[in-house]
């Protein structure tokens, strides 16, 4: 077990209960779910962050056909998904009780996040495709790279277009007069601790990964 | 306290046993007890996210040295 292990454990327990204890102000309608800022909005930062550790070694695997290559791509762009998955399901139950709906097709960045997600489920079923290791690894390494020029149109140039409750969108910014700075204290740990934890999750699964490829070679 | 018919006890409106009757009494309990049911009971929340956080975290180390295990297995494999 590498130190750093350790230090994302010790940060992420007091991360999460710096997040709990801090006094917030009183915004309306938020009110305590403010709070949820702390653990929504990381989910997201840690999606880009594995996407872009996928995306490079799709590059990576393009240059120089090692296997290991494709396995650190698909196994960061796995862990990127479940992140993306948890950042969707608590942005719907956030939704529910500040807008009123657990679910909008009127919201651009909800429908928009959803769709990023299926693209990278379509890289899933695009691998799934083909039983020869050389072809999926090239074929899926080619769609990753466009898989990954999305994400910033969908998640951010085009709800920024478009007027929406999401804050971070035209005529909403995201920290604002009306949003609280000291969130701030609490916010950019958390980014820090929940992409460590991604990246550590990511290692895992690529160990697993590279392991299970070793035994079906030897 | 407790009726001999389950059927007369109203558990709805009133409390079923004088033991479970939440924070009612708060004088008489301990210090953690009343530390927790302070600030709109938000201790207990973050009670119950920090045992689903170090549960998990605890699952997470041990499938990290089960794999650390393989690898050096493997390893040694190819050595021997």
């Amino acid at each position: 077990m590498k130190i750093w292990k350790y230090v994302v454990a010790i940060w992420m327990t007091v991360v999460i209960s710096a997040g709990f204890l801090i006094y917030i102000p009183e915004i309306p309608i938020l009110e305590q779910t403010a709070r949820n800022i702390f653990f929504h909005v990381p989910m997201w930062m840690t999606m880009f962050v594995l996407f872009l550790i996928s995306f490079w070694y799709s590059i990576q695997y393009l240059n120089e056909p090692k296997p290991m290559y494709d396995v650190k791509a698909s196994s960061a762009a796995s862990v990127g998904v479940a992140f993306g998955i948890c950042g969707l399901l608590t942005g719907s139950l956030w939704a529910r009780f500040t807008w009123g709906s657990w679910w909008t097709f009127a919201e651009p960045k909800m429908n928009l996040a959803a769709l990023a997600l299926m693209i990278y489920v379509a890289y899933f079923v695009l691998r799934s495709a083909f039983d020869d290791h050389q072809k999926r690894a090239k074929l899926s390494a080619v769609y990753n790279i466009f898989a990954v020029t999305t994400i910033p149109f969908l998640l951010y140039v085009v709800p920024r277009q478009l007027t929406s409750l999401h804050p971070g969108a035209d005529g909403n910014p995201a920290f604002s007069e009306i949003t609280a700075d000291e969130l701030r204290i609490v916010l950019y740990p958390a980014f820090i601790g929940f992409i460590a934890l991604g990246c550590w999750i990511y290692n895992v699964h690529y160990r697993y990964n590279k392991v299970k490829l070793d035994i079906e070679n030897s | 306290m407790q009726e001999d018919s389950v059927a007369v006890v109203d558990t709805l409106t009133k409390a079923y046993s004088d033991q479970w009757a939440g924070v009612n009494g708060s004088e008489d309990v301990g210090t953690f007890v009343q530390f927790m049911s302070s600030n709109d009971l938000i201790f207990v929340v973050l009670g119950v996210s920090l045992i689903i956080w170090l549960v998990l975290l605890f699952f997470l180390f041990r499938v990290d040295k089960k794999v650390s295990n393989l690898e050096e297995q493997i390893k040694n494999n190819q050595e021997g």
